[in-house]
């Protein structure tokens, strides 16, 4: 039976070996086309020592030297030819160009491919800076929130506007006219102006700048269904209202403390105050410094509350102005006709001014006690928080 | 196959309503689906699994961490692609992708790196730049799935991924999504009404209904459920239906096809005997390979909702008709 097994070299026979025709050398490439010495087919030594013989250098030149380095191969090639093959048989190669594919429609993708990723995420707190800096950073440059241009240049004209006290105190300080420096030096009424004054401050200006910027701060999550995006990652509703919070205060801030800061700083410089000076005012500027932040958190926990309730950017500006604006008048009216000042209770505004003028030690311009004031402040940012933390807690990951 | 969803007498109540009754469910990697008629509860479980709303009772866990109190653990593995619009208008598709990715906790630079990756996987590599208003809802929906995608999780859970897209664009994005899961091997939990879209993409599904577990398994195994012969027959369809009856058969009659549920294989028999007392021909008579909105269509019978399609049924609560469920009716799974 072993016998009858074929063995490998049965299965191709000898006639097989041999190409059925002799192929011609002008069919051969020229790298390819057979050398000239005829070697036997069982001189196997000299066929050896042929093939040793060709592998070697051509010739190698004793006083050659090729790259600062003597004795080395000279070819006669440039370096990129030596190095990329350049020029071996470049003048018969054809070059391989992009078929154009009929069937191809536009937009279709070829190369689709899912490419993992294996980075780490960061923390919570990288992610609420992530929110920060996306309200913040939006006011100067793409690719964060797009905040209307008419905000932006809004938002430029009261900053210029509210450092107009440290332009006059520049400007007197440079002409050496001391009426100037009186009208617009450190003093409580100034200090109290600069952040508390209602016109123009706190009539035009910083109403208008809160209003542009919280309109849309919420309302435009829930409008756009963006709330999504945030809480289907790991943020949760605390961080986000914070976030929120802190991103209008923060550019309020600028607005009124970083300006009060400047007007104080600029006054000190610009006199060429020493420090019996500082020791003078340092606790006034303090005073209106609190005045301030406390104007900047009323303001931001309405407006935002104002917001959160909204699907829209219109109605929570306008309720803001509204809310300021209107509660003041309405005050106003009504003390005019029965002479009763604790109506102003029910106006954020005159609550802060009335605080504002005991913090500062002015003589307050309202009969009912400062508690009073300070009480309904508190009451008023409560309420405004509650809201605020009501309606982002309503707001939906899966549907709106 | 590892288990990513696992829960265990899942309840919520919203005051006396209840969202989810005693839900038990086991979910295995790959791609599965999340089925139900609206108010049915598929959003309540989808926020129930992204860990963003408290439990009245029972327990459960979504890749390996309590739904309970590791809510961020769990959004961070999971990329969430919601249903309605909730990209930023006035952005470019390349920002909000990146903003979505530091969203998730990557660094500013790693996002953008990614961002741009990921709009190119989803086929906007050229739009990147163009405001989403100006978007198509093909676009839009390619951009949330590339929000959904950034950081690259674990679980993708998609709500309607093919709504408002046409024949292209739909078909574009569930090969997306199918590659996600066979080309980068991820999970996928898609609730969708259209039964091809998920016969598609998914050999699992999870249906509810009413708060409560209806099915759940491989398509495959739930389709033998009721395996039905159709026939097609000439000469007398309502003398053999009329015949079918008699015999207790129940057949189901569109013209002179009926599908009768195969008993055993004496049924084939039997319907032959039928046809030669009827009088009737039989051209064709073969076992019948149904879709999964004949599947969804048979569960939903047996429920007691006379429906014609699936359609009928998902885009609004439909009412109960006249057709009294069966008394083999099954409470939990098949």
């Amino acid at each position: 039976m072993e016998d009858e097994i074929p063995s490998v070299d049965d299965l191709f026979p000898d006639d097989d070996l041999q190409p059925s025709e002799p192929i011609s050398e002008e069919l051969l490439p020229i790298a390819e086309q057979s050398p000239q010495t005829i070697v036997e087919d069982d001189d196997i030594e000299s066929l050896m020592a042929l093939e040793q013989a060709s592998a070697q250098p051509e010739i190698l030149p004793t006083d050659a030297e090729f790259m600062g380095e003597k004795g080395g191969v000279v070819t006669g090639r440039g370096r990129m030819e030596a190095a990329f093959g350049t020029g071996d048989g470049d003048e018969t190669a054809t070059a391989q160009v992009a078929q154009v594919a009929s069937d191809v429609q536009t937009g279709t993708i070829f190369h689709q491919v899912y490419r993992p990723w294996r980075g780490k995420l960061n923390s919570r707190w990288v992610r609420n800076w992530a929110i920060l800096r996306y309200h913040i950073y939006g006011l100067f440059s793409k690719g964060h929130k797009p905040w209307p241009v008419m905000t932006k240049l809004v938002l430029f004209g009261v900053l210029v506007a509210s450092i107009g006290d440290l332009l006059m105190l520049t400007v007197g300080a440079a002409t050496g006219i001391e009426a100037i420096e009186r009208l617009a030096g450190i003093s409580r009424g100034n200090l109290y102006g600069h952040v508390l004054s209602f016109w123009f401050r706190n009539a035009c200006t910083y109403p208008i700048v809160t209003a542009l910027i919280i309109g849309g701060m919420i309302s435009e999550d829930r409008r756009n269904g963006t709330s999504a995006l945030y809480f289907s990652r790991p943020i949760n509703r605390r961080d986000y209202a914070a976030m929120k919070f802190l991103s209008v205060a923060i550019i309020l801030s600028v607005v009124v403390l970083f300006t009060l800061s400047a007007y104080y700083l600029g006054a000190i410089l610009v006199g060429g105050e020493g420090w019996s000076y500082v020791m003078d005012t340092g606790l006034l500027f303090l005073g209106a410094f609190a005045a301030g932040t406390l104007l900047v958190f009323t303001y931001t926990s309405i407006g935002l509350a104002l917001s959160s309730v909204s699907s829209g950017k219109f109605f929570p500006a306008v309720a803001f102005i509204g809310l300021i604006l209107g509660t003041k008048m309405v005050a106003f009216l009504i003390w005019a006709l029965f002479d009763s000042s604790a109506i102003y209770l029910i106006s954020p505004y005159d609550n802060l001014a009335h605080v504002g003028q005991w913090m500062l030690g002015l003589n307050h311009t309202y009969e009912h006690p400062a508690s009073w004031s300070l009480v309904m402040l508190i009451t008023m940012n409560a309420v405004s928080l509650y809201i605020l933390s009501a309606r982002v807690s309503s707001l939906e990951v899966t549907r709106e | 196959m590892q288990t990513i969803i696992a829960t265990e007498n899942l309840t919520k109540m919203y005051g006396p309503h209840v969202a989810l009754d005693e839900m038990s469910l086991k979910i295995s990697s790959g791609a599965t689906a999340l089925l139900g008629p609206n108010g049915a509860g598929k959003s309540t479980m989808i926020k129930t699994l992204l860990g963003l709303i408290q439990l009245t009772s029972g327990e459960g866990e979504v890749l390996g961490y309590n739904i309970r109190t590791e809510g961020d653990n769990i959004r961070q593995r999971i990329g969430y692609m919601p249903e309605y619009d909730c990209l930023t208008p006035e952005m470019n598709a390349i920002h909000q992708v990146k903003y979505c990715g530091e969203l998730t906790g990557m660094n500013t630079n790693i996002a953008m790196q990614r961002a741009h990756e990921v709009l190119e996987y989803v086929g906007l590599r050229d739009q990147r730049y163009r405001e989403i208003s100006t978007f198509s809802t093909g676009m839009m929906q390619a951009t949330k799935l590339a929000c959904a995608i950034i950081h690259d999780p674990e679980l993708l859970i998609c709500d309607e991924p093919t709504n408002g897209l046409d024949t292209k664009a739909r078909g574009f994005m569930l090969d997306t999504l199918f590659q996600v899961v066979k080309q980068g091997d991820r999970s996928i939990l898609m609730c969708s009404h259209l039964m091809d879209d998920v016969e598609k993409i998914c050999d699992r599904i999870v249906m509810i209904h009413k708060g409560k577990l209806i099915a759940q398994g491989k398509i495959e195994d739930l389709k033998a459920i009721d395996r039905e012969i159709e026939i097609w027959v000439w000469g007398g369809a309502s003398r053999m239906e009329d015949a079918m009856i008699d015999a207790g058969l129940k057949p189901r009659r569109t013209g002179r096809v009926m599908r009768v549920v195969r008993q055993d294989e004496t049924t084939y028999d039997l319907v032959l005997e039928l046809a030669a007392k009827a009088k009737v021909q039989i051209r064709r008579m073969e076992d019948y390979e149904p879709s999964l909105e004949d599947l969804f269509l048979v569960i939903m019978e047996r429920l007691g909702y006379g429906v014609k399609s699936s359609a009928d049924l998902l885009k609004s609560q439909p009412p109960t008709t006249a057709i009294a469920p069966l008394p083999s009716q099954p409470g939990g799974n098949f």
